[in-house]
């Protein structure tokens, strides 16, 4: 018996955890980005997809996708040798994994222990990871579980999707076919694959689905869902221009019969296998109707199924109060199929999701029980839960994440003078007070970024590039050599830019977070001392999400959260790709994600990747700040969690190993 | 013998011996100069750029940048000083000398280890209780906290003023316009009123903060002042209905004063006392409406100190407990003398109280 274990849908994609709450519409596909703290769990509007010209051409279905004749499955299973590659059940796997990891002490003592060392938080995380046993017995099935969301969901058609929040929800609710472990390997998941084939030459992908998928409305799902959703994807009316990136790079899929489906790549790629996975709407329901509303959520009907959405995943949704409370029940038609079992039943039976924006509002909720997971920030850490009132129903745990923050230059000449010379950058960098960074207003729990890859990652490089101190005295000789010197006796350093002379001023957008603007505030002060004036602007998350899409700022304070592989950040490196808002260029780098995308063997791509990474510290398109790490808090009555680079629920089996015990 | 009958006091001259009687306004308009004076002599009281000094030769006056950082003389700039004057004056010029305010502590930065002597680096994270060194404690960030208020002071009352200031012009004319030609000018006007009364100042002002590239202070303050005139017009239109007919505009007419002569020399004179009041009681209001904007973070942009903005600071975290009362009690205390102000003065000009007192 193999388990439903919700398949995250789109999951690649950066998290940009910007501003307050947003991430960033996901560059590959939505829903992946995971930013654990507070701030990340919320969302926020897509940009780009309201911006959908409204033309009166006929709506056509598919066509986006390549012009393409797919050959019969007769003539393809000829000519292709088939390469057999992961399915697997990740509960299955993770219980494999917790065999490896002895408990260092039991739960009643993690239960007692306060997180106050990294010791205690091994052996916090070690107890309180334990898994349910197999055969189900001790848990409570009849538990609910209260949760919380930083911000409500706009749309519930898994397409539509482009927030943290809807990606939580429906990672829950949605059906997919792909994900990943907690080490980010790819994966077909078993509840819903029987197999998954690569072709030798990395062309192919040929994926059996289970015959015994059924949507919540009783109709089965079959590979021709997947096919219309494909479809549905690179049809030009609908609005989803972000879902299409990654889906774009596909020549075709084809479902030959109801369960047998074949993916056709453009090329040869190690990235390809993040390409199969996109979120999956029932044909049966939007079929008929998709012609007259291609935004598949305003006619009548669509409203409709916004309001009471047709699912495939572990669970549905069963009340949805806007702005307060969204409800989860668990599905019985997702493991139970013509009165057996033939999936792990889901552990909860109710899931809670209540919408609180303010962290310490869903901090005190979690201190009285009435949400039983919350993000924390640093100083909530460190400070609001330490004592009995935390301690009383709730523990913590905290662990890297491979998160990043930033100050982002616009190098755009035209929008910015300021920053398109390397050395003003490097100066820049050198103007940062790091240590007072890190130790005072970090609280000393996040270490200084040394760039776009984790420490802890495998692309990170073997030899890295030393990282960047505080040296004012470099920063002021690398900006007289760069000619931004104080030439008119005003006190701010400027420069002749086309007959005219420019000062060096500048604007900071930043997410209205106090934590976040005492950052650039202290890059504000060492900046003035120096000679450039620097404002900081705080704004509200969607404000600041608006501008950097729009390229309208100087430079920008915010965040990228990990995307699956390495290659996802192309998007936000490589020439006039659509998230370099800065408009970051270097041909080496473009050139060296070409050849990482046609590499298939990790340690050479780890090189290659290496490389990027200290090519692009050098040239400093971003100050590298710190590397955020995931801090959370659960209530004493939950187990099985445990944190991956992307906090302890986006990656298989994520959510779903969670429990409650018996009491 | 004549007998001459004691001149009668003037009508200010009445007033202010009528409200010298109220201890507690009388403690209040003390309050608020106090304050002013704290407002003007900001970075005197505390700051870390000397109020004067000589270096090389020369007289300088760095504390004027903490009014505007242009007029902080670059030569300081040029020099590497780094806004750290103390040591830098010393090891650059030993001929130098300096008279800094009586606090060192910046509104703006963080006082490290040694720019002071006997005076240890601020303390931050939520370690910056109230001490010898930071009478107030510091925020997260390690900066003084006292320092803040004092500049902070600025902000306050500048808004107050400034605010108010447009108000006032903008409801006298509208309010005497209104009041004195009557008839479809006032029709008109009183609609005008009306309107602008339904406008949300604080919808206005958050609207304009996320249009504006860079927001300033001044952005709110006219904001406020643009639609906070209404109460003010509405009591000088009544001021002026009531007097354009007493004999003495008619008598002013008469010997052939102009329109405007007799609107503003003759009949406003009369109307000021009770415009006052509204006028006291807005500035108080100004100034819990920019609190409560700082507060939730629409204020002045960072690192303009601001009280609000502490108290927004303190919002995160209860145990630090300074972030919240002390700019809590500033506000409470501030309000709350303007608002006695105003009550003094309603009760010092209304006539109708003359005889009781």
């Amino acid at each position: 018996m193999t388990s439903l274990r919700f398949v995250f849908l789109p999951l690649c994609g950066l998290a940009l955890l910007g501003c307050g709450a947003p991430t960033a519409p996901p560059q590959e596909k939505p829903a992946a980005k995971e930013a654990p703290q507070a701030d990340a769990r919320g969302s926020n509007e897509e940009p780009a997809a309201a911006s959908e010209p409204k033309s009166a051409e006929p709506f056509v279905l598919g066509d986006l996708a390549p012009k393409f004749d797919p050959p019969t499955l007769a003539e393809l299973e000829a000519k292709v040798k088939w390469v057999d590659s992961p399915v697997v059940d990740t509960l299955a796997l993770l219980r494999k994994q917790k065999e490896k990891e002895p408990a260092k002490v039991s739960v009643e003592e993690a239960l007692k222990l306060e997180n106050d060392s990294p010791e205690a938080n091994e052996k916090i995380l070690s107890a309180l990871s334990v898994l349910a046993p197999e055969d189900g017995q001790g848990v409570n099935y009849d538990a609910t579980i209260s949760r919380a969301l930083s911000m409500d969901i706009g749309k519930t058609n898994p397409l539509r999707s482009s927030s943290i929040s809807e990606a939580e929800i429906l990672g829950l609710t949605s059906f997919g076919v792909f994900s990943f472990d907690w080490e980010m390997n790819p994966l077909a998941s078993s509840d819903s694959v029987v197999s998954w084939q690569t072709s030798e030459d990395h062309m192919y992908d040929k994926v059996v689905l289970r015959d015994d998928l059924t949507w919540s409305d009783g109709k089965p799902i079959t590979a021709h869902d997947v096919e219309f959703s494909y479809r549905v994807i690179m049809s030009s009316k609908v609005p989803i221009e972000a879902m299409r990136t990654g889906t774009d790079e596909l020549l075709a899929v084809k479902a030959y019969d109801d369960h047998t489906l074949v993916y056709f790549h453009k090329n040869p790629f190690a990235t390809n296998v993040w390409n199969l996975n996109f979120a999956v709407i029932p044909k049966h329901k939007y079929e008929q109707t998709i012609a007259a509303d291609p935004t598949l959520v305003e006619s009548e009907e669509h409203a409709a199924l916004e309001l009471k959405p047709v699912t495939g995943g572990a669970y549905e949704i069963a009340r949805w109060r806007r702005g307060q409370e969204i409800v989860l029940t668990r599905r019985e038609s997702a493991y139970m199929h013509n009165g057996k079992q033939v999936r792990d039943k889901p552990y909860f039976k109710e899931i809670r999701f209540r919408i609180l924006e303010d962290e310490s509002t869903s901090l005190l909720a979690l201190k009285s029980g009435q949400i039983e997971e919350s993000v924390l920030g640093a100083e909530q850490w460190q400070t609001q839960t330490t004592g009995t009132d935390f301690y009383n129903q709730n523990t913590k745990i905290m662990g890297p994440e491979w998160t990043y923050f930033h100050i982002g230059w616009n190098m755009d000449p035209k929008a910015c003078p300021f920053f398109t010379d390397k050395r003003v950058r490097q100066a820049l960098a050198y103007a940062m007070n790091y240590d007072e960074m890190v130790n005072d207003l970090c609280f000393g729990l996040f270490p200084q970024s040394q760039g776009i890859w984790h420490p802890d990652s495998w692309m990170f490089p073997k030899n890295p590039a030393p990282m960047f101190t505080y040296d004012l005295d470099k920063a002021e000789d690398l900006l007289d050599e760069a000619g931004w010197v104080d030439s008119d006796g005003d006190g701010v350093r400027d420069k002749e830019i086309n007959g005219e002379v420019v000062p060096f001023e500048f604007t900071i957008i930043v997410g209205n977070k106090p934590d976040r603007v005492a950052i650039c505030n202290l890059f504000r002060e060492s900046l003035e001392s120096i000679g450039i004036n620097c404002q900081i602007s705080p704004m509200e998350a969607a404000v600041l999400m608006q501008r950097m899409f729009n390229k309208e700022f100087q430079a920008n304070m915010a965040g990228w959260g990990t995307g699956t592989d390495p290659d996802l950040s192309k998007n936000v490196y490589r020439t006039g790709e659509s998230r370099n808002y800065g408009s970051y260029s270097n041909p080496e780098v473009d050139r060296l994600y070409a050849e990482g995308q046609k590499e298939f063997d990790r340690a050479k791509r780890a090189e290659i990747y290496g490389q990027i990474h200290n090519l692009i510290y050098e040239d400093q398109p971003s100050l590298y700040l710190y590397n955020r790490s995931s801090f959370y808090g659960f209530n004493k009555k939950l187990r099985g969690y445990r944190l991956s680079p992307r906090g302890p629920f986006h990656f298989g089996p994520g959510f779903s190993a969670i429990w409650a015990p018996v009491q | 013998m004549t007998l001459k009958p004691p001149a009668s006091r003037g009508f200010w001259a009445e007033a202010w011996r009528r409200y010298r009687k109220r201890k507690l306004a009388l403690v209040a308009l003390g309050y608020v100069a106090l304050m002013g004076l704290v407002a003007l002599f900001s970075p005197a009281i505390a700051g870390t750029k000397p109020i004067v000094c000589k270096y090389k030769g020369s007289l300088y006056f760095p504390a004027l940048g903490y009014f505007n950082p242009r007029w902080e003389n670059p030569i300081f700039r040029t020099d590497r000083f780094r806004g750290v004057y103390p040591a830098n004056l010393k090891q650059k010029d030993p001929e130098s000398w300096a008279i800094f305010p009586l606090l060192y502590q910046d509104p703006y930065r963080r006082v490290r280890e040694g720019e002071w002597p006997n005076q240890p680096e601020n303390p931050t994270r939520d370690e910056g209780q109230p001490s010898r060194a930071n009478l107030f404690g510091t925020n997260r960030a390690g900066v003084d906290v006292f320092a803040q208020m004092v500049h902070g002071t600025r902000t306050a009352l500048l808004v107050g003023f400034v605010s108010m200031g447009i108000a006032a012009v903008i409801g006298i004319i509208v309010g005497a316009c209104a009041g004195y030609f009557g008839g479809w000018v006032d029709m008109l006007l009183s609609r005008v009123i009306e309107v602008v009364m339904c406008i949300p100042a604080l919808v206005l002002i958050l609207a304009l903060i996320a249009i504006l590239e860079r927001p300033t202070i001044w952005h709110m303050m006219a904001v406020l002042g643009a639609t906070s005139w209404t109460g003010i017009a509405r009591l000088t239109r009544g001021e002026f209905i009531r007097l354009r007919n007493a004999d003495f505009v008619t008598a002013a007419r008469a010997i052939g004063v102009g329109r405007a002569g007799v609107m503003f020399r003759h009949i406003f004179r009369n109307a000021l006392a009770p415009v006052l009041v509204p006028i006291t009681f807005g500035i108080a209001a100004a100034i819990l409406t920019e609190s409560a904007l700082s507060f939730l973070g629409f204020g002045a942009p960072p690192p303009n100190p601001s009280w609000g903005a502490l108290l927004n600071d303190g919002r995160t975290n209860q145990q630090m407990w300074w972030l919240i009362v002390f700019p809590g009690v500033a506000i409470f205390l501030t309000v709350l003398a303007y608002n006695l102000i105003g009550e003094g003065l309603q009760e010092a000009t209304d006539p109708r109280l003359k005889q009781s007192s």
